[in-house]
């Protein structure tokens, strides 16, 4: 084993060399990248999305409904005569990629505002940023409640917060289901915990007994044994919060088990997407779930926007899309209104915003912790027949709800 | 009886029964890797990676030609052997005879082919999630027993059966191609020592083509088992890779028995402990079971490696 | 020697300058996740390319670090106290090396990496769990202390430069030598007297102790964590792994190409591409693996080593190349 004999100054000199060579080139490479950022034409909006990973079928619709919406804007004018332009980068669900994005649109491209994302995790991670540089971030769909109970001044959000998305449900529980006990299995993210966590406030807080409050990893194969733990328990209601594959198979599983509460709720996300019909097959059947939108609303537009995705992109729209479309539509409303297109007067005409969308009233208000929220109502939809219902509140109930569910072995 | 008790027996019961069937499962998976480690020693952390691929194909041969997942395996074998043949052949091979400063860049070479292999299909096929909607997918066979004047409802899912049905002969052919036949035989003579199967004779280059191809096969029949009862997705392979190491390591390297002892123990806990101790921590408790038997049973739980 | 000196102080007076040079906040920000990356490869390459001892679970110093910063801003409140982390994280991995090291040092090769891997994956369910403490997967946030990034660079830089330094006077001391040894033949290593599980335990508490101070880092950079990012096999231990052996293991400047090229490679991909930076960067590390077993850097020594032997009379065989 023989070891080349070198002296240190002779090291620390080459070394020196071949280091001071190859940092100007590795800055050289990073200036040329940076300076190709195209200048401003028309107005761009920065929205980073999650086109990959775990929640790319959301990021996917998202950005469908953000493009079917701009067109129609466009069509009919464009704001203030200038074409609407979308900026869509994948953040694929990662809030360092995510801050790193928005770090970009506000330092490199200067975008003056700044919209969307999807998972609350990045929502929040983006938000902290926006803030930061004090520019204007309309929050779409991320829904913890911390978001927007920071005391921020540039934060807005369109859609509710998590501990309020099962406002819909709760009614419908006091009212018709009266549950005596519930089983909540969550899975382990924002999302997740914060929509599990407000649910169980709110069952202690009116005397049903948390029978079960089980956290998991997204990407199991096999959840019967905590299923079938579940069902040695007896709950009468079943509440699970899902992405989409986790729901399906949540659902396929519990019904191979024959566990069978009064009725099963999801926490929207997974139990809402026209996928989960077909993935859970005959399991989804009477599974409610709490939503922020249906196609049935009587918001006006609603339908009509509905109709409009399905044969333009093949599928039918969910309450994501139907977030993404309204914020489109409230960012050009912004704009129109705005007296100039700087950060502070976007920030402003924001604020002021009041109008009715495809997804609801939109109006940033604060009340308890939260500031720039909007308030809305929920609903519960229910699986019938293979088809998404509204069935609560009665008013706009397409459908009668069905409770308690049959027994999967009675079923046909 | 009381309701409780029955509930109780039956969710013992219950648990048990998932945990041995999707514990067959695992040890298809495990057994690849078991071979692989001991005859070559290396640790493939692309065995995730290539169940993908696996994976992948079945998803195809149904959705293109409306191929039945469990026919596509005559496909996929093959399929899947030619891969890992080459992969070995080409790539592996040439990094596991030359001298650098860590031994470990073997590992290292398959780290990159997994990234290389789950990335290509991010952006051929994107991170959509893609199930197989076969018509059974769902299917369950029921066997109520009655005892002390209640029913213990026992439920077993028949894509899990026939899975373990299919675990049982592939283990049994690989057992019997190890045992009874002269590539069987060159095999475990390079397991057992490499220099000495050289001076006896047997092509050991081509010996380790062949063994990568057999793991591949069999990791690669492993997905098409799960396809369906699960989803997949371009990174759904490094969670399994994980519990095929632990599987190895459990059973013993090279020890293909102890491999399927490993699958099952490892399917058993996280049964048992996702639904008597805690759900979140189930993938937990194996890798805590892996360190200790690294530590305190180095030679697996049959106390016999190959190696 | 002033000459020597001044292309010596070269990198240095890069360093300082690069804030003052670049205004682009956005660069900024990709060279200082360069720099904290050069730094998280010194680390890994400390226990793994000098001391051989390859560990695929560096993500559990990394997230350790980064977690006691975070827990410091909780307790007190204020981002500007979250900086002690970067003492406190560095000295919790450093403990927590400890009790690895005795778990875990009994293994040998591949072995030893798996179960850090192992223990890294228990440590992240534990913090995914554990909501009481850490707040589980909704994470921890807080406003970072700066608004310019200026600021970050001169302390990425500053931290970095302590990193070279250490590396340097470790590797080029007694210690360093018996680390080599420890790589080359453990068991030689221990019959010649060397204390091996010792001098293992003190490599990787160092190394520890760097990446924790990485992890904290990140986190008063990024105001965000959770046990999915900081605990995460792909992206940090296995990212680390390959920044030291692409560059080149056992070199001090191994790791700068390392880290210079991944970035480079990320961003690029991502804003030229849209996707599959990682197919190249895979394809590049079985490039690598295959036709520059140590790395880049090491190509380099191992060419001028070899034309230094054939020019030199009485040539020794070809074999490991001491500190370079």
């Amino acid at each position: 084993m023989t070891m080349a004999r070198r002296t240190r100054r002779g090291w620390m000199e080459t070394q020196a060399r071949r280091g001071a060579r190859l940092v100007p080139a590795a800055l050289g490479l990073a200036l040329v990248m940076a300076a190709a950022t195209p200048a401003l034409a028309q107005f761009k909006v920065g929205i980073p999305l999650p086109l990959t990973g775990a929640e790319a079928k959301f990021g996917e619709m998202e950005k469908q409904a953000y493009e079917l919406a701009v067109e129609e804007i466009n069509a009919k004018g464009g704001v203030k005569d200038q074409k609407l332009v979308l900026d869509i980068q994948d953040s694929g669900g990662r809030p360092e990629v995510a801050t790193s994005i928005v770090e970009k649109f506000l330092t490199g491209n200067k975008y003056p505002i700044v919209v969307g994302e999807y998972t609350s995790q990045c929502s929040y991670a983006v938000a902290a940023v926006a803030e930061r540089y004090q520019r204007p971030y309309l929050v779409v769909t991320g829904s913890a409640d911390k978001i927007t109970q920071q005391g921020w001044k540039y934060v807005y959000r369109l859609n509710p917060p998590a501990s309020l998305y099962n406002l819909g449900v709760w009614s419908f529980f006091k009212a018709v289901a009266k549950p005596t006990s519930l089983a909540i299995l969550y899975e382990n993210t924002d999302f997740g915990t914060s929509t599990s966590q407000a649910m169980k406030l709110w069952a202690e807080a009116n005397g049903i007994t948390v029978k079960a409050y089980e956290g998991y990893q997204a990407g199991a194969v096999d959840f019967k044994p905590t299923l079938q733990r579940i069902k040695s328990l007896r709950p009468d209601v079943v509440y699970m919060v899902s992405y989409l594959m986790d729901a399906s198979l949540l659902m396929r599983q519990s019904k191979e088990l024959d566990l069978n509460p009064r009725l099963f709720v999801g926490g929207a996300a997974g139990f809402t997407l026209p996928e989960f019909l077909q993935n859970a097959a005959e399991a989804s059947e009477y599974v409610m779930s709490g939503t922020l939108w249906t196609p049935q609303v009587k918001y006006p537009g609603a339908r009509a926007f509905f109709d409009r995705f399905r044969q333009k992109f093949g599928k039918e729209p969910d309450y994501h899309a139907a977030e993404a479309y309204a914020a489109a539509y409230v960012l050009a409303d912004t704009l129109k209104r705005a007296k100039s297109w700087s950060p502070e007067d976007i920030r402003d005409a924001l604020a002021k915003t009041d109008m009715m969308t495809v997804f609801g009233p939109v109006k940033f208000i604060s009340w308890d912790k939260f500031t720039n929220q909007n308030r809305l109502d929920t609903l519960v939809l229910q699986v019938i027949r293979k088809q998404f219902e509204t069935v609560w509140p009665k008013e706009g109930a397409s459908a009668p709800y069905v409770f308690p569910v049959p027994r999967w072995r009675d079923r046909k | 009886m009381s309701p409780e008790l029955a509930g109780q027996i039956e969710l013992l019961l219950q648990v048990v029964i998932a945990g041995i069937l999707i514990g067959g499962l695992y040890s298809v998976i495990g057994l690849g890797m078991s071979l692989i480690m001991g005859v070559m020693r290396i640790i493939n952390l692309a065995h995730g990676e290539l169940m993908m691929v696996a994976m992948y194909i079945t998803y195809f041969a149904f959705t293109m030609y409306a191929v039945d997942p469990y026919v596509s395996l005559l496909v996929v074998l093959p399929a899947m052997f030619a891969l890992g043949a080459l992969l070995q052949r080409f790539l592996i091979n040439r990094v596991m005879y030359t001298d650098s400063i860590l031994p470990q860049n073997q590992v290292l070479l398959t780290v990159g082919i997994g990234m290389v292999l789950s990335n290509l299909a991010l952006v051929a096929f994107s991170a959509n999630y893609r199930s197989v909607p076969v018509s059974y997918a769902g299917a369950t066979l029921y066997w109520d027993i009655a005892l002390g004047g209640q029913t213990i409802a026992l439920s077993f899912n028949v894509p899990l059966l026939v899975a373990f049905g299919i675990a049982v002969v592939l283990t049994a052919g690989l057992f019997l191609l190890l045992m009874r036949t002269d590539v069987g035989r060159m095999i475990r003579a390079t397991a057992q020592d490499r220099d000495a199967a050289t001076l006896m004779g047997v092509n050991t280059k081509r010996v380790t083509v062949i063994t990568f191809g057999l793991g591949s096969a069999l990791v690669g029949a492993a997905g098409t088992l799960l396809v369906p009862i699960y989803y997949l997705f371009p990174t759904i392979g490094a969670p399994f890779t994980a519990k095929a190491f632990i599987i190895t390591v459990l059973g013993g390297l090279g020890n293909t028995a102890g491999a399927i002892l490993g699958g099952l123990v490892l399917g058993l806990a996280e049964s048992l402990g996702s639904a008597y101790i805690s759900l979140g921590y189930k993938d937990a408790f194996g890798f805590v079971m892996f360190v200790l038997v690294l530590i305190f049973l180095p030679k697996g739980l049959l106390g016999k490696s190959k190696v | 020697m002033t000459r020597a000196r001044l292309i010596a102080a070269a990198p240095l007076l890069v360093l300082l300058a690069v804030p003052l040079a670049v205004s682009s906040s956005y660069l900024l920000h990709l060279l200082i996740l360069v720099l904290l990356w050069i730094v998280l490869g010194q680390a890994w390459n400390l226990i793994g390319g000098y001391t051989g001892q390859i560990s695929y679970g560096h993500a559990a110093f990394f997230g350790v670090g980064a977690y006691t910063t975070a827990l410091i801003y909780q307790a007190t409140g204020s981002a500007a106290m979250a900086w002690w982390g970067l003492l406190a994280g560095g000295i919790t991995a450093a403990l927590l090396a400890i009790v690895i090291g005795w778990i875990c040092f009994r293994l040998r090769g591949p072995y030893f990496g798996l179960s850090v891997l192992a223990l890294a994956e228990v440590l992240r369910l534990v913090a995914t769990n554990w909501k009481d403490l850490t707040n589980g997967a909704e994470g921890i946030l807080f406003i970072p202390a700066f608004t310019s990034k200026a600021a970050y660079f001169y302390i990425i830089a500053a931290i970095l430069l302590a990193t070279v330094a250490t590396m340097r006077a470790v590797v080029g001391s007694r210690l360093g030598y018996y680390f080599l040894a420890i790589r080359e033949d453990q068991d030689a290593a221990e019959s010649l007297g060397i204390d091996t599980t010792k001098y293992k335990m003190i490599s990787l508490m160092i190394s520890a102790f760097l990446t924790g101070v990485g992890g904290a880092f990140y986190t008063n950079y990024f105001g965000y964590i959770d046990p999915g990012i900081v605990f995460n096999l792909q992206n940090i231990s296995i990212l680390m792994i390959l920044i030291a052996i692409l560059g080149g293991v056992a070199t001090i400047w191994g790791p700068v190409v390392g880290a210079t090229l991944y970035i480079l490679i990320a961003e690029g991909f991502r804003v030229f591409i849209g996707a599959g930076h990682l197919v190249f960067f895979g394809a590049l590390i079985i490039v690598i693996v295959i036709f520059f077993p140590n790395g880049i850097v090491g190509a380099i020594n191992d060419r001028r080593a070899a034309r230094a032997r054939s020019s030199a009379p009485g040539t020794g065989t070809p074999g490991t190349e001491a500190a370079a």
